[in-house]
């Protein structure tokens, strides 16, 4: 894993009155122990992805409770965990990054809503959405609404994150339905503060286990008990949860004097919406507003008597909603219409963007405007103009002086990634066989469509590389390579890619880059990852699963050997033989590796042991410039440096001191015949006295075999 | 509600992995030391991998808030409401201008004036970095105030992770109300690395407060071998002064490749541009000084015998030893990885042997073939004396074939230099400039060649006293451009297609000559 949580592993231990700091997504993890939760799964994936390390790390704190905690193999085995609360009073946490693990999840989505609960079921969704955010841009909102599931969207602080997961769980059993509790980016990663409660051993847990297993068809996914199921969710299901939601106030609603106006606004968005009314003059640091909010900490399903309690009799409202479509705005439009208030004017997407992330900036411009439109003749209306053209200068000026854009920084592979070495083999490969159509993966190797390798036209989903190629393979001259991580193998690759394509003949190529974890999601543990497997004796085998399922054309092949990686591409895509070719490239995740041997290194060198380490570096007299090894690499250590000859302009190649050593500038100089500028440098720390002394006649030998600069100047 | 307090926000602009989380936690320390309410929040992430991340925190400058009366913080910066920037690398303070949250009434930009470069600036063929100082330039002119200086230089002499200069910066900046001893109790708090981070810590905290100069660079003055006085004073004798300092280290690199009698050529070869240049009363003679430069750089063009003689450096050693940080006592060995290709071995054998070999090779298909990878132990004695041997070859270098090929190409250029500067000096620099091409090793160089010719021969190989002397200039500036845009010679091809055009209609210029060997 990227981090280590011992210290936050610590937080989740404190009672009631003690003060928790820390983040949003462990203030979750926390606030599940402090309901009774009887089982927890997940599968990781930013920015929810701590909720499951720190619990990997807490197994001692689990045990205690009776809690069980297993991550589950994709979304939708974590999502099928929740089975266990259909039929039994216990209560269960899964977690997942969404929309895409909602999708995965749906299948078992659907039926455990339609199915229905007895124990309290939370699903906790990193809604990755907007800046930094690594997927397609889609609401979760909409799954909700299909499968009639609670949609929580909490005010971002961490008392109020914490107080809905324990009301969720509450609702969830007072209205029979699973609940989700949606966390934006920035509210996983949050700092702040809480008080705590006790940590709750549940009443059913595996340290007191239900002894007869309980049958309901009334639970049952099968017509014509799914019929019922439907009547019921609208029936009985909804009533309650309205009722549950009206009760215990999940919303709220803040008063403020000018009450011709008013905002509603989903949880999540609140502080933003606080900020901008107080730069707007309209608001102060503690929450005392003008303009009356109201707060859908509840975003689904909504109160009809809450909106047209707080819209009654006011001229004009605005619904700050993020995200595409627009269902809040549209469901409060009907259900004003429907409950005859009229008279407010509804602005919403006509003067907030209609896509995107609602930041600061989207947000003050947005109430700007709406102020600007609905109340212009507003007290403080002066100063609204005055901040949107402040902000308009600001990036203008900035502009101007900087003459054009700064470059942008795409995400790339790390410094010694195993799979760099893959894609500078496949570019090395396009000057011999040509350049063929290539389907990418989620992982880290997505990255190797952005600069310098652009390779890869196609991005389907996770574990889908191989089988997203089955249709264009059909309709290619030359075979397609396919790209799938170990992560996506085993979230559902193996299946939905390899067998099928070994069942179906297809004749194309595929890449599985092993490095041994879920990397980009954060390093998290996979069935194949090295070292201490949970049974070593079960620990499953890429190849051998390969070979088992029927492939034939099978070649491993170490990640940093380019010119290996070379011979088999262009063998893999010229073999007249038909069926899928497979080839693994091995090599563990850098980051992973560095994180396991620093400490050892480390500890060698201190206790005086010899220790050689390696690393690159480039000749600046010999390197022309011309930067070749960087268009085929793009290791962040591999950078570029003033050119010490004041007669050549162009900066020279340069490797900087985060460099691991692993080889790859060599073996592309060799293998796309580069450049002789590289050269490998050997440092022997802690040298023997042998060291010292071979060392020494060498230099001795080589000075005198040196000519004298003088010498050789003259001719 | 004007006058109601409001909190100090601050965005980190970091990279991956430069610890600019760690700075954050210290930060939300020490203003909780202080008795603040404070929230930060991050995007991490993929973003994490190599891309620009940032930090945003907000400090609430109230002490002791009663629970019931918190502030509300914001969990993203907004332009026009920043406090305090505090970018760990140049480019990162650009860009959060740019995004606009640098502004002269509130922003305190601390930034770093060190370059990590990004990957559109490594990548290109040529020299594609951002110009730094329009950054120093604009954050001068946009912050409130603008605290700037080369953090990664203070990290390595303190011995200091950078975040840590960063953080001393930050708080010697005052812009925060974080007294230095709650910031320097919250390095101590975490617990790691204690040491280091508090001197880097006070280091960055003084030179925030008492801004010292910069360090000039070390300027690399070598002195030329002796046997070239004579050859620097004919040499001052005959060019203008303003041409002197690059004509001299022409020299310099010139006698250091091959000899004195070489460099003799050079300054002959140099003197009818620098005549052309004279009588057309320039005053600044970058035509002179330009050609200089290039027909040094490509009389020295690189081969394997210039390479085993560069790697047999006496200073080697010690410049790998610097740049590989190894530390006294400590042994380094160096293995060099060289892998001449055919051409290249042939093309230090006589014209008619190497011709011959590789013709034959060609024509059978085995030119790759022989194309072997070695890994040369050059601190060993065996692989030092191979290099050496290699090395020593210099005095044959006249005799072989790549010699007699590029003496034919330059002679070939500076005709077409000359000829241009009769005309216009604009276009002759132009021509000038194309050597800039013609670089590098194996691949690299055949691409360069390669290009270098395809711009020869459409456009300055010709009769130049029939064009438009203005248009040609542009044109072949443009045809410059576009080889350095991608390797494959893509922009290139487009850019002869697209210009040759209007060109060939109208003058003497020949049809298009394809690109494609």
């Amino acid at each position: 894993m990227e981090r280590s949580f011992k210290q936050e592993v610590q937080s989740l231990r404190l009672g009631a009155g003690d003060t928790f700091h820390g983040e949003g997504i462990l203030a979750v993890t926390k606030a599940l122990l402090q309901s009774g939760v009887s089982y927890v799964s997940g599968y990781p994936g930013a920015p929810v992805s701590h909720l499951v390390d720190v619990l990997t790390d807490a197994s001692d704190i689990l045990d205690d409770l009776g809690v069980h905690f297993e991550p589950a193999a994709n979304e939708a085995g974590a999502a099928a965990m929740l089975g266990a609360s259909i039929q039994y009073p216990i209560r269960g946490a899964v977690t997942w990054k969404s929309v895409v693990g909602t999708n995965v999840a749906s299948d078992a989505l659907s039926n455990l809503a339609s199915a229905g609960v007895t124990g309290g079921a939370l699903i906790i969704v990193g809604e990755d959405y907007g800046e930094g955010a690594s997927i397609i841009q889609e609401r979760t909102h909409a799954f909700a609404m299909k499968s009639q599931v609670w949609l929580l969207d909490p005010r971002p602080n961490l008392p109020t994150i914490v107080g809905m997961v324990e009301h969720g769980f509450a609702l969830s059993e007072a209205s029979n339905t699973p609940v989700m509790l949606e966390l934006r980016i920035r509210a996983c990663h949050v700092h702040g503060s809480f008080v705590c409660k006790d940590n709750r051993a549940a009443a059913i847990s595996r340290r007191n286990p239900i002894a007869e297993p309980k049958f309901d068809f009334a639970r049952f996914c099968l017509p014509p008990w799914t019929y019922s199921q439907e009547k019921q969710k609208i029936d009985v299901r909804w009533p309650a949860a309205v009722q549950y939601i009206s009760e215990h106030k999940l919303n709220e609603v803040f008063t403020g004097k000018h009450d011709h106006l008013g905002i509603i606004v989903q949880g999540g968005l609140y502080n933003g919406v606080m900020r901008s009314l107080q730069r707007l003059g309209l608001a102060d640091a503690y929450g005392a507003t003008d303009i009356p909010i109201y707060v859908l900490n509840v975003t689904y399903p909504l109160i009809p008597s809450e909106i047209t309690d707080f819209c009654r009799g006011k001229k004009d409202m605005l619904i700050v909603e993020e995200g595409q479509p627009n269902y809040l705005e549209q469901a409060i439009k009907a259900t004003l219409q429907e409950r005859n208030v009229t008279g407010s004017a509804i602005h919403g997407k006509n003067v907030l963007p209609q896509a995107g992330e609602y930041t600061g900036e989207v947000v003050v411009t947005g109430i700007a405007k709406f102020l600007g439109s609905a109340w212009p003749q507003g007290e403080t209306a002066g100063q609204w103009k005055a901040l949107t053209e402040e902000i308009r200068i600001a990036k203008e000026r900035a502009a101007d002086l900087l003459g054009q854009p700064v470059p942008v920084r795409p995400p790339g592979f790390c410094v010694g990634c195993p799979e760099r070495p893959v894609f500078s083999a496949i570019k090395i490969a396009e000057k011999k066989i040509g350049k063929t159509h290539i389907t990418g993966d989620v992982g880290c190797h997505i990255f190797a469509s952005l600069a310098p390798f652009h390779l890869g036209n196609t991005m389907l989903g996770y574990g889908l590389g191989l089988a997203s190629g089955a249709g264009i393979a059909a309709n290619f001259k030359k075979r397609v390579i396919n790209i799938m991580g170990d992560g996506g193998f085993w979230h559902n690759g193996l299946t939905t890619g390899v067998t099928n394509a070994v069942a179906n003949g297809d004749d194309g190529i595929l890449i599985i880059m092993k490095n041994g974890y879920a990397a980009a999601t954060g390093g998290q543990r996979i069935p194949t990852s090295p070292g201490s497997p949970r049974v070593p004796s079960r620990q499953p085998r890429i190849d051998k699963v390969l070979r088992n399922v029927g492939v034939k054309w099978l070649k491993t092949i170490h990640s940093y050997t380019v010119s290996s990686m070379l011979k088999a591409l262009v063998e893999a895509s010229t073999t007249p033989e038909r069926g899928l070719k497979v080839i693994i490239a091995d090599g563990e995740c850098q980051l992973e590796r560095q994180r396991r041997i620093r400490p050892l290194i480390a500890k060698q060198l201190s206790e005086g042991k010899r220790v050689v380490r390696t690393r690159f570096g480039i000749d600046p007299d010999v390197c022309t410039g011309d930067h070749s090894c960087i268009r085929l690499s793009g290791c962040p250590s591999l950078t570029i440096a003033p050119n010490p000859d004041p007669l050549r302009k162009d900066p020279v190649a340069k490797v900087d001191n985060n460099c691991v050593g692993c080889g790859l500038c060599g073996e592309v100089a060799h293998a796309a015949v580069l450049c002789p500028s590289f050269y490998r440098a050997e440092i022997i720390q802690n040298p023997t006295w042998w060291d010292g002394i071979v060392d020494r006649v060498r230099r001795v030998i080589i000075g005198a075999l040196r000519p004298s600069r003088s010498a050789t100047a003259v001719q | 509600m004007n006058a109601q307090p409001r909190s100090l926000n601050i965005l980190i602009a970091a990279l991956g992995g430069e610890g600019g989380g760690v700075l954050s936690d210290w930060l939300i320390a020490s203003a909780t030391r202080e008795g603040f309410p404070v929230q930060s929040t991050s995007i991490p992430g993929v973003a994490q991998r190599t891309g620009a991340t940032t930090y945003y925190l907000e400090i609430f400058p109230q002490k002791n808030v009663a629970a019931d009366k918190q502030p509300i913080l914001a969990l993203t910066p907004a332009p026009a409401d920043i406090d305090v920037v505090a970018a760990s690398e140049l480019i990162e303070a650009g860009r959060a201008m740019q995004n606009g949250f640098v502004t002269s009434q509130r922003t305190t930009l601390i930034a770093s004036t060190s370059r990590v470069y990004a990957i559109g600036e490594r990548a290109a063929m040529a020299d594609g970095r951002f110009d730094g100082e329009r950054i120093v330039g604009a954050a001068n002119e946009l912050a409130r105030r603008a605290i700037l200086f080369d953090m990664a230089a203070m990290a390595q002499t303190t011995g200091a992770p950078m975040n840590a200069v960063l953080f001393g910066a930050l708080i010697g900046s005052g812009a925060l109300p974080v007294s230095r001893s709650a910031a320097e109790d919250a390095i101590r708090e975490s617990g790691k690395s204690v040491e280091a981070n508090l001197r880097g810590f006070a280091a960055g905290f003084e030179q925030a407060q008492h801004p010292s100069p910069p360090l000039a660079p070390e300027a690399g003055v070598k002195t030329l071998p002796r046997n070239a006085d004579e050859l620097v004073a004919s040499a001052r004798a005959m060019f203008p002064a303003a041409a002197h300092e690059v004509i001299e280290l022409g020299l310099q690199r010139l006698i250091d490749y091959q000899g004195a009698a070489y460099a003799g050529l050079f300054l002959q070869r140099l003197t009818p541009v620098a005549r052309l240049e004279q009588n057309a009363d320039a005053d600044d003679f970058e035509l002179t000084r330009e050609t200089a430069r290039f027909l040094a750089l490509w009389m020295t063009y690189e081969d394997v015998i210039r390479v085993a003689d560069l790697k047999t450096r006496e200073d080697r050693l010690t410049r790998v030893r610097a740049e590989v940080r190894a530390r006294e006592g400590e042994v380094v060995r160096i293995v060099d990885f060289l892998k001449p290709g055919l051409d290249e071995l042939c093309s230090i054998l006589p014209p008619w042997l190497g011709e011959a070999i590789l013709n034959a090779a060609r024509k059978r298909g085995l030119e790759d073939r022989f194309n072997v990878g070695l890994h040369i132990h050059s601190t060993h004695v065996f692989g030092f004396l191979l290099l050496r041997l290699l090395a020593g070859l210099r005095w044959w270098r006249p005799h072989s074939w790549r010699y007699r090929l590029e003496q034919a190409l330059i002679e070939r250029w500076l005709k077409a230099i000359a000829g241009a500067a009769a005309l216009d000096t604009k276009l002759a620099l132009e021509i000038v400039e194309c050597a800039q091409l013609v670089k590098g090793y194996g691949d690299t160089h055949k691409r360069g060649a390669h290009n270098f010719e395809l711009i020869a021969r459409n456009y300055f190989d010709i009769d130049l006293t029939r064009t438009d002397t203005g248009a040609l200039t542009q044109a072949i500036r443009k045809a410059r451009t576009a080889a350095l845009a991608d390797p494959e010679g893509e922009a290139l091809q487009t850019e002869i297609e697209k210009s040759l055009a209007p060109l060939t209609s109208s003058s003497a210029m020949p049809e298009v000559v394809e690109t494609r060997h």
